[in-house]
């Protein structure tokens, strides 16, 4: 974090040092396929709430070959991803009138180098599933990598703007990777 | 220009022991690269992630444009233990490849500039794998499995597409708008700076080579494994 800027951004800029420590030490993926606890279904739940969509069905995927199938089909809800899209661009607007635009890119690339070995940690854990697709290990790290983007973009911008990624970041942060909302139903691995 | 038989220059310390003409001819390699992965991502990768059909190519060109500003910031890395101005690893101060120049508006573009480009990239990168700078060599074997992956990329969402009539259309269109600015991507026939990098062991072949390599290679995928077909082009720059 040593290229931040200080000043009166101390406070966000801890947390978000310390939202960077978290992540390799965090479970990734190590959940998924487990069955759904409350408090997953919880975090879910939040997750569509939070994003302004309707409520709808939280549903388990059983493995790595049927978590592939739920992301590839065609019945993905296009809003779902839009409305996780706008709020990321509010979220910058806000992180870039707070700290500025030069100082905010700096910090979320310490994000993005920081999570670029969550591919490492999918191909791991697909590893010890008998998994071995590269490609698989690369799109888990991408969506986690995006989560880490899209939270630390809430811990910048400050305020509860960006709740829908807290609660979909603690899903990954549990070992778990939302799938998104598929057929009208939020898939969470 | 005959070559020039020396010991590898092991580090970056070791760098500034080597003639004049040898650190320039380095700079000007890692400055390049630098600059272009960077401005690649950034209007190719980063762009193709909204058109991307569906979550897992999403997230599958979320990690690529991860891996491709990844090889930016190794090479700029470099580039700073090297004392290079950091105006001059950035696009901002640095003029990049006029590939980049045409933006990017169909996924099928995404995909046919992975097919080409990176597989031009890795002939690039390739040449680098016997560089007689060290740091410069291990950097190359360390992007190359990933450049790998990404030109595969290409090939394998191209095969997908071209299933269809419609996406057969739109990928032929985009190797037609694509591909002939490619030749000029390995740089001038008798060009000096080439034949610097070749004096010195910095480089293996010639800027013919590598695009006679890339033509024959790329002729193999798009006519041989695609069946569509190559726009006819000047092959020299």
């Amino acid at each position: 974090m040593s290229r931040t800027p200080r000043g009166d951004a101390d406070a966000a800029f801890e947390l978000l040092a310390a939202f960077v420590a978290e992540i390799p030490a965090l479970p990734w993926f190590v959940a998924a396929g487990g069955t759904l606890t409350p408090s997953a279904i919880a975090d879910a739940e939040a997750y569509v709430a939070a994003l302004g969509l309707a409520p709808c069905a939280v549903a388990p995927v059983a493995g790595w070959r049927a978590a592939t199938e739920i992301a590839q089909r065609p019945d993905w809800s296009r809003d779902w991803w839009q409305a996780e899209s706008a709020r990321e661009k509010a979220l910058h607007r806000q992180g870039a009138a707070r700290f500025g635009l030069a100082p905010l890119l700096a910090a979320l690339t310490d994000v993005t180098e920081t999570a670029a070995v969550l591919r490492d940690r999918a191909a791991d854990v697909l590893g010890r599933a008998g998994v071995e697709d590269e490609a698989l290990a690369k799109v888990a790290g991408g969506a986690a990598a995006q989560a880490c983007h899209q939270r630390a973009l809430a811990l910048l911008a400050g305020g509860d703007a960006g709740r829908a990624f807290a609660a979909k970041y603690a899903l990954f942060a549990a070992g778990r990777w939302p799938l998104g909302i598929v057929g009208g139903t939020c898939f969470v691995f | 220009m005959s070559a020039i038989s020396a010991a590898p220059i092991k580090s970056v310390d070791a760098l500034k022991a080597a003639p004049e003409d040898y650190q320039l001819a380095v700079r000007k390699i890692v400055r390049s690269h630098a600059v272009n992965e960077l401005y690649g991502a950034r209007v190719y990768d980063e762009p193709a992630i909204a058109l991307a059909p569906t979550p897992y190519l999403k997230w599958l060109t979320c990690r690529i444009a991860m891996e491709e500003y990844g090889h930016h910031v190794r090479f700029r890395q470099l580039g700073e233990q090297m004392g290079i101005p950091d105006a001059e690893l950035t696009p901002e101060g640095r003029k990049p490849l006029s590939i980049f120049e045409f933006p990017l508006k169909t996924w099928e573009e995404f995909c046919v500039v992975k097919l080409l480009a990176d597989l031009a990239e890795i002939i690039q990168v390739e040449d680098l794998m016997k560089c007689s700078f060290l740091p410069l060599r291990n950097l190359a074997k360390m992007t190359m499995p990933e450049e790998i992956f990404h030109s595969q990329f290409g090939k394998d969402t191209c095969t997908e597409l071209v299933k269809t009539a419609e996406g057969r259309k739109k990928v032929q269109a985009a190797i037609d708008h694509y591909f002939p600015m490619m030749p000029a991507f390995f740089g001038r026939k008798d060009s000096a700076n080439n034949a610097l990098y070749r004096k010195y062991g910095i480089k293996q072949h010639t800027n013919e080579d590598m695009r006679a390599d890339f033509l024959k290679r790329v002729r193999a995928l798009v006519e041989g494994h695609l069946k569509l077909k190559l726009p006819e082009v000047a092959e020299a720059a």
